[in-house]
């Protein structure tokens, strides 16, 4: 049993050596953006124990599915087995307990203890029948891939709109917009793999034009009913609120540009470090995008264009 | 036509294929046979363009690599995506509008399901029809028939002799001798990266006895039943 969670570790650590990050500084940071994220959810809301909560158990059932749960049970004695979904979910819940006692939550805290060990009987199948629909069937596959992992956190941003309008908050409601727009970059954080590059006939710039295109079209039509809603509300800032827009179909597409300038690796600390420095400071957009640009060119160059 | 000439593949110090010279022509359908890892994937995706690599590979087409239809061994599929997201990816890849895809379902895929509920066989058909959606002018199979049912395996036999008899040219690998029997014009043998033998259908026969008797010479012995 140790050596399967020496391994998870192992595995995790890897995940974040891969993602750029090295393990010591990806911990401390992952437990002070927990922290922070924590913190705004209750200064913003009065109902934020229950989402909480809600968040806790979604995360601790997501890592229960029935694949993974049959592998662990074919090579785990039975109480062993149960043993070691325990430790999981314990070990899931405890930095949501730390922070609801913090809060000094303590009925939730019970309560949380109680369930996430609870929720082993649960086991989630990952091959679901029902598929989430989607506008986007026209252009996979990046959009409709993402809307179906993503789509509770497009209604939380939903949701956060409409807080922002019953609120009288307008930065709350850009939050949304800047929200959005983050859900729908994270949609092209995964590199594809060769083949569904090289299967288009395009040229590497309209392959490029096409992408950011769709790109485009599908970010504009997720937060036109966030735009619209707070446009009708704040009027006064009907401009601002279209600036923020239009900022966010620049960031979607100098990160549709930085995938395809590190492709065929995945998104890695150098396009980071100029995504992040094009959002602090936006100007530096006028040069990151032709200079992703140039490199998406490059190494698209072998897969579109026939190398024989 | 496809002329491949001197084409030849290194990974690092390893060579996977060595001066490799074949003609493919139009309205035949090639097979490749060979024991695993003797590069047959790995000559796939350089005649695709998938792989770089030394030598040249001509063809009477623009852009060989816009008209060619790749099935891979193990087809790659995204995990919340469709099989019919997956037909409008490879089409509009290729801007080949689709009507009624329901009509096209040769395989009877359940294709508003998640590609990730299917089984590999049904994996394989539904990468199959895409790329035959796309109506390309050469389709290179990497094992068109592995993990496919009886039922299946009958209509892939019969698609292959279709796509003869439409001018197409065909490049298909298989580990079930009788399936390349019945379809192929010419089979090459790969062997460590070489062309060892390149048979017309007249010996098809004799290659089979030969390559049952190198494969197995006295190996069953060695386990000493």
């Amino acid at each position: 049993m140790e050596t399967y969670f020496v391994l998870l570790y192992k595995f995790l650590n890897r995940k974040m050596i891969d993602f750029g990050l090295p393990p010591l500084i990806a911990y401390p940071l992952m437990l002070i953006v927990f922290f922070v994220l924590s913190q705004y959810l209750f200064a913003k809301t009065t109902i934020a124990v229950y989402a909480y909560v809600l968040l806790a158990l979604v995360i601790i059932l997501s890592n229960s599915n029935r694949k993974k749960n049959e592998f662990l049970k074919s090579i785990f004695p039975q109480p062993k087995y149960w043993a070691l979904r325990i430790i999981e979910n314990g070990i899931l819940s405890i930095p949501f307990l730390l922070f609801l006692a913090y809060q000094q939550q303590w009925l939730w805290v019970l309560l949380l203890s109680i369930t996430a060990p609870l929720m082993i009987c649960f086991d989630f199948k990952t091959n679901r029948n029902f598929t989430i629909p989607t506008p986007f069937g026209k252009k996979p596959f990046e959009f409709p891939i993402g809307f179906r992992k993503t789509w509770l956190l497009l209604l939380i941003a939903y949701y956060v709109c409409w807080i922002a309008i019953t609120a009288n908050n307008y930065n709350l409601g850009v939050f949304s917009i800047i929200a959005t727009c983050f859900i729908c970059m994270s949609y092209y954080n995964e590199a594809e793999k060769a083949y569904f590059v090289w299967i288009f006939r395009e040229s590497p710039s309209t392959f490029l034009f096409e992408k950011i295109k769709t790109a485009l079209i599908y970010f504009s039509l997720l937060s036109t009913p966030i735009l619209v809603g707070l446009c009708s509300y704040f009027e006064k800032n009907i401009l601002t609120l279209i600036g923020f827009f239009l900022l966010g179909c620049a960031y979607l597409s100098a990160f549709v540009l930085a995938k395809y300038a590190a492709y065929p690796r995945k998104i890695n600390i150098p396009e980071g470090l100029l995504i992040t420095m094009a959002i602090i400071l936006p100007p530096i957009l006028i040069g990151v995008i032709p200079y992703f640009y140039d490199q998406s060119i490059k190494n698209l160059k072998p897969l579109l264009l026939d190398s024989n | 036509m496809i002329q491949i000439k001197n084409l030849s593949k290194t990974y690092g110090h390893k060579t996977v294929l060595s001066a490799i010279n074949l003609e493919l022509k139009c309205g035949k359908v090639y097979g490749i046979v060979g024991e695993n890892g003797a590069g047959k994937t790995t000559l796939f995706k350089c005649i695709a363009g998938l792989e770089r690599h030394k030598g040249e590979i001509a063809s009477d087409f623009d852009n060989l690599k816009n008209t060619t239809g790749l099935l891979l061994t193990e087809p790659f599929f995204f995990s919340k995506i469709t099989g019919k997201e997956y037909i409008q990816l490879l089409a509009n890849a290729r801007n080949i509008k689709l009507g009624d895809l329901d009509d096209k379902n040769i395989f009877n895929l359940p294709l508003n399901d998640y590609t990730s509920t299917y089984s590999t066989g049904m994996k394989k058909k539904l990468a199959l029809t895409a790329i035959l959606l796309q109506k390309n002018q050469v389709y290179i199979l990497d094992e068109p028939f592995n993990g496919v049912d009886i039922q299946s395996s009958f209509i892939v036999t019969e698609l292959l002799k279709k796509l003869k008899k439409l001018g197409k040219t065909v490049l298909v690998s298989s580990h079930i001798f009788t399936t390349l029997r019945e379809t192929c014009d010419e089979i090459f043998l790969l062997r460590n990266g070489m062309i060892i033998k390149k048979v017309g259908c007249e010996d098809f026969s004799k290659l089979e006895t030969e390559m049952k008797q190198f494969t197995i010479g006295n190996r069953l012995e060695k386990l000493d039943l």
